[in-house]
């Protein structure tokens, strides 16, 4: 995390960073900034998506062709999908539609707004309750830390959390299944879905989100820890302790707010990752999310769905990046 | 990807055959060729839930009965609420559905389709022969309907009466009720693409709700073709097979259908799991080219390496256990496969000598070229490759990505593994992937005797004749054809102890669950 050590000693935050309309217009413009550096990163991914489906061997054309069928037939579907055409037109075409929310077709004929309704909000639910767990776990591990910097406590919050980062999402998965559906029978092994295309019963996302949160947590929980052990050696937390104040007291209101930058930044950076970690969950428990829709879009080359998963993660993923960017000004003020 | 390419191997059943068989009339009822099996027989119990699991990618869902299928869980669905004309059957491969009764001129190009008695759609109006005709023409104008219905022009398919339906063929083609098997789906006379995921069918369950590749259907109570048990039957979409076996095991599903070998290794031990095995399920055929210049041209080095494989080892290690050995002729689920020809056995001092006869070059390294389509495939590759090596024969598998295997090899590498989902037919695979002028001629065969035996088992009125030329046919593939089968792959269905009477035909004829009942 360079973020961690890119903050550096920090005076006691809160000093009016927005009283001042000349630095409240001056964060606006830096925010603005922000804002359309994401903007141009995600246009520069989806190009890069566009140009990664066409360096795969094979075409969508061929992927859902039938055995048997003639190089005719195979060059009119690919001149029905738009792939006789070259790549920069194609992209251009798609991006084109972005602004007024139109993704395309898929290669199937389908539109890809409505391939990604249902799915895109079981995704959301997932992935924001696994971060909202994550938040919650890693700053009560990180400060329970903090507060016993050097003792067993410490020692073993980090080697565990540690250990956690270092488990990939797929083994976490199947520890999960083994242990507490298929052995003890406690929970359902996968996802099913009703009628009204959500999980059928909220159970059946214990499992998925577990197994998201225990990897993000332990990097977190990281990042915290060493965010607040930063902390510790500013002046104004060392006059702190001098001052004879109590132990959670220096911790929570001296150490922590200097440390908000660096845990924002570094909490925004997991929800790439718990996007990244749901295409793999969520095959492995059935999940009805983007993530499987990705799995099949990427084997079937198919790229207006592929770049409409991207653009709906890279969005989200984009605004929770601008939220921590706007909480490090907010605490940093023009100096961020 | 996979599912894809397998779903096509029943669709695009093009056979250009001109034969004999002069009516082929069908039973009145319905599906009591097409046997079941599972668990004890007994009295069967009315009502329940089934719940199935079936495989799907959310990104290929279809809801078009002339669509192309690339998701079980879509096919599953759509055959469970359309009907198509004939279906799968047991004792004959091809049994009376939609169309009660089928027979041809005695030029085997026009065939007429009788509908079932009471066949009526789930709203309640009674099907016509328009009705056939407008379903049937629109999957003729599909972009595969020229594979679906080979020979068949949507002009030459018409309505006679009320109840009866005329299709002319361009050619004489005595296995057309065989083509109305997997797709012909019947809906209503002008139903609009906008209505097609509501459509009223005509099958034995209606569909309650259907989001996101999940289904639930209901009974129809007003099915012609027989008592339907269950009350419902629920279908769920499965990314993998891993997952669908995971979720009949914690007790989700009751049905995980054609969920593989692997699979069932793991429920086996299970006493409360059955594991049904449907043979002749998959063929992964070793296609070795005879055309000139190829190393297999000649006859002796294609046999040699039939004697090579050892086949035992084969299924028990690519397939689990869960196959059975094949002896080189493809279509070993037909009624009329020849059982009387000898089983090949491994014979590595014979094969040696007829590759020291054929001067085959023992020196060189030939590349096998496979792909990873399905379960199993790359693996059968490798093991052989190894087996060829005790005989001095230096084998390098080369793996190919999907998309460039069927684009660059297929049909035209000298060494290649093939696979095959439709499996009950050997005058099928005849005409379509061995006779001289095949469209699909993996080998590039061309065996005059072949060719005579093939022509004289398809224009033989005589039932008697046509048998004995189907032997010599066989016969003949089974000396020098370009294929080494080694094996046939079981289809593997997972289902819990209460689930009675499942399908036990190969391929698709896993989806006929409307004679299922709970215990």
């Amino acid at each position: 995390m360079s973020q961690t050590a890119k903050t550096g000693p920090v005076a006691a935050p809160g000093t009016g960073a927005a009283t001042d309309p000349r630095r409240a217009a001056h964060i606006a413009v830096r925010i603005a900034g922000t804002a359309g550096r994401r903007i141009l990163m995600l246009i520069v991914l989806l190009a890069m998506v566009f140009a990664a489906v066409e360096i795969l061997p094979g075409d969508a054309a061929g992927a859902s062709a039938e055995r048997g069928e003639s190089a005719a037939d195979l060059a009119a579907r690919r001149h029905l999908l738009g792939l006789d055409r070259p790549l920069w037109a194609r992209f251009a075409h798609w991006m084109t539609a972005l602004p007024t929310g139109d993704l395309g077709t898929s290669a199937r004929g389908q539109k890809v707004t409505e391939l990604l309704a249902d799915p895109l909000p079981n995704t959301l639910v997932l992935a924001m309750t696994a971060f909202a767990i994550t938040v919650v776990l890693s700053l009560l591990l990180g400060c329970w830390a903090a507060a016993r910097p050097g003792r067993p406590t410490d020692r073993i919050i980090s080697h565990t959390s540690t250990a956690a980062f270092a488990v990939p999402e797929f083994v976490v998965s199947a520890a999960l299944l083994l242990v507490l559906s298929l052995w003890t029978g406690w929970l359902p092994a996968v996802t099913v879905t009703g009628g009204d295309g959500k999980p059928a019963s909220w159970t059946m996302l214990i499992m998925p989100v577990l197994a998201l949160v225990i990897p993000q947590a332990g990097w977190n929980t990281r990042v915290v820890r060493g965010a607040l052990a930063d902390q510790a050696s500013t002046p104004h937390v060392e006059a702190a302790h001098l001052d004879g104040l109590p132990l959670h007291h220096v911790l929570l209101r001296h150490q922590l707010p200097g440390a908000v930058p660096a845990i924002a930044t570094g909490m925004a950076t997991s929800t790439g990752l718990l996007f990244g970690g749901a295409v793999v969950v969520e095959t492995l428990f059935n999940y009805p999310g983007i993530g499987s829709v990705l799995a099949g879009a990427v084997a079937a080359r198919d790229t207006p769905l592929i770049a409409g998963v991207v653009i709906c993660a890279g969005a989200v993923v984009s605004l929770v990046l601008l939220a921590a960017d706007l909480i490090r000004y907010a605490v940093l003020g023009a100096r961020a | 990807m996979g599912v894809t390419r397998r779903q096509l191997l029943w669709a695009g059943t093009g056979i250009g055959a001109a034969g004999i068989l002069a009516a082929c009339s069908g039973g009145s009822g319905n599906s009591k060729d097409t046997a079941a099996s599972g668990g004890t027989p007994g009295k069967p119990r009315a009502g329940g839930t089934l719940r199935v699991g079936a495989l799907g990618h959310a990104s290929a869902i279809t809801r078009d009965p002339h669509g192309t299928q690339a998701n079980e869980s879509d096919y599953l669905i759509l055959a469970l609420v359309f009907d198509t004309l004939t279906v799968p059957g047991a004792k004959s491969n091809t049994v009376p559905r939609l169309a009660a009764s089928w027979e041809s001129s005695a030029d085997l190009k026009t065939w007429k389709f009788k509908i079932a008695k009471g066949a009526v759609f789930h709203d309640g109006t009674p099907v016509t022969a328009e009705d056939v005709v407008w379903s049937l023409k629109r999957l003729r104008n599909t972009p595969s309907g020229a594979a679906r219905l080979p020979g068949i022009q949507a002009k030459n398919i018409r309505a006679q009466g009320a109840d009866t339906v005329v299709v002319v063929s361009d050619y004489a083609n005595a296995e057309f009720p065989l083509m109305t098997r997997f797709a012909s789906f019947v809906m209503k006379k002008d139903t609009k693409d906008s209505a097609i995921a509501k459509a009223p069918g005509t099958g034995p369950f209606k569909l309650d709700w259907f989001r996101g590749g999940n289904a639930r259907l209901v009974r129809n109570d007003k099915w012609y073709g027989g008592t339907v048990h269950l009350d419902a039957i629920e279908v769920t979409m499965f990314e993998t097979p891993q997952a669908m076996a995971n979720a009949l095991l914690a007790g989700q599903i009751d049905l995980a259908s054609n969920a593989g070998a692997l699979a069932a290794r793991t429920a086996e031990s299970r006493k409360d799991v059955q594991v049904l095995r449907r043979p002749n399920d998959m063929a992964m055929p070793i296609v070795m080219r005879t055309a000139k210049g190829s190393p297999f041209a000649d006859e002796r080095v294609r046999e040699a390496m039939r004697l090579v494989v050892d086949r035992e080892a084969m299924v028990k290690q690519v397939l689990s256990g869960y196959g059975t050995v094949a002896n080189d002729i493809l279509g070993t689920g037909d009624p009329e496969y020849a059982k009387a020809i000898p089983q090949r056995k491994r014979d590595l001092a014979k094969a040696k000598k007829l590759l020291k006869d054929a001067n085959f070059d023992l020196s060189k390294t030939y590349e096998l070229v496979t792909t990873e389509d399905i379960s199993g495939l790359a693996d059968s590759a490798t093991l052989f490759a190894n087996q060829a090596r005790e005989a001095g024969i230096k084998i390098k598998v080369v793996k190919q990505e999907s998309g460039a295997f069927w684009e660059k090899t297929w049909k035209s590498g000298d060494f290649y593994t093939s696979y095959w989902g439709t499996n009950d037919s050997v005058i099928f695979f005849a005409s379509k992937t061995m006779v001289s002028e095949a469209g699909q001629n993996e080998a590039g065969w061309a065996d005059a005797g072949f060719d005579a035996a093939y022509r004289k088992a398809i224009s033989s009125a005589d039932p008697k004749k046509r048998t004995a030329a189907l032997k010599d046919l066989q016969q003949i593939e089974h000396d020098r054809s370009g294929y080494l089968l080694w094996g046939m792959a079981d289809g593997i269905d997972l289902a819990a102890a209460k689930v009675q009477n499942l399908p036990k035909l190969a391929g698709y004829g896993r989806v006929q669950l409307e004679g299922v009942w709970l215990r």
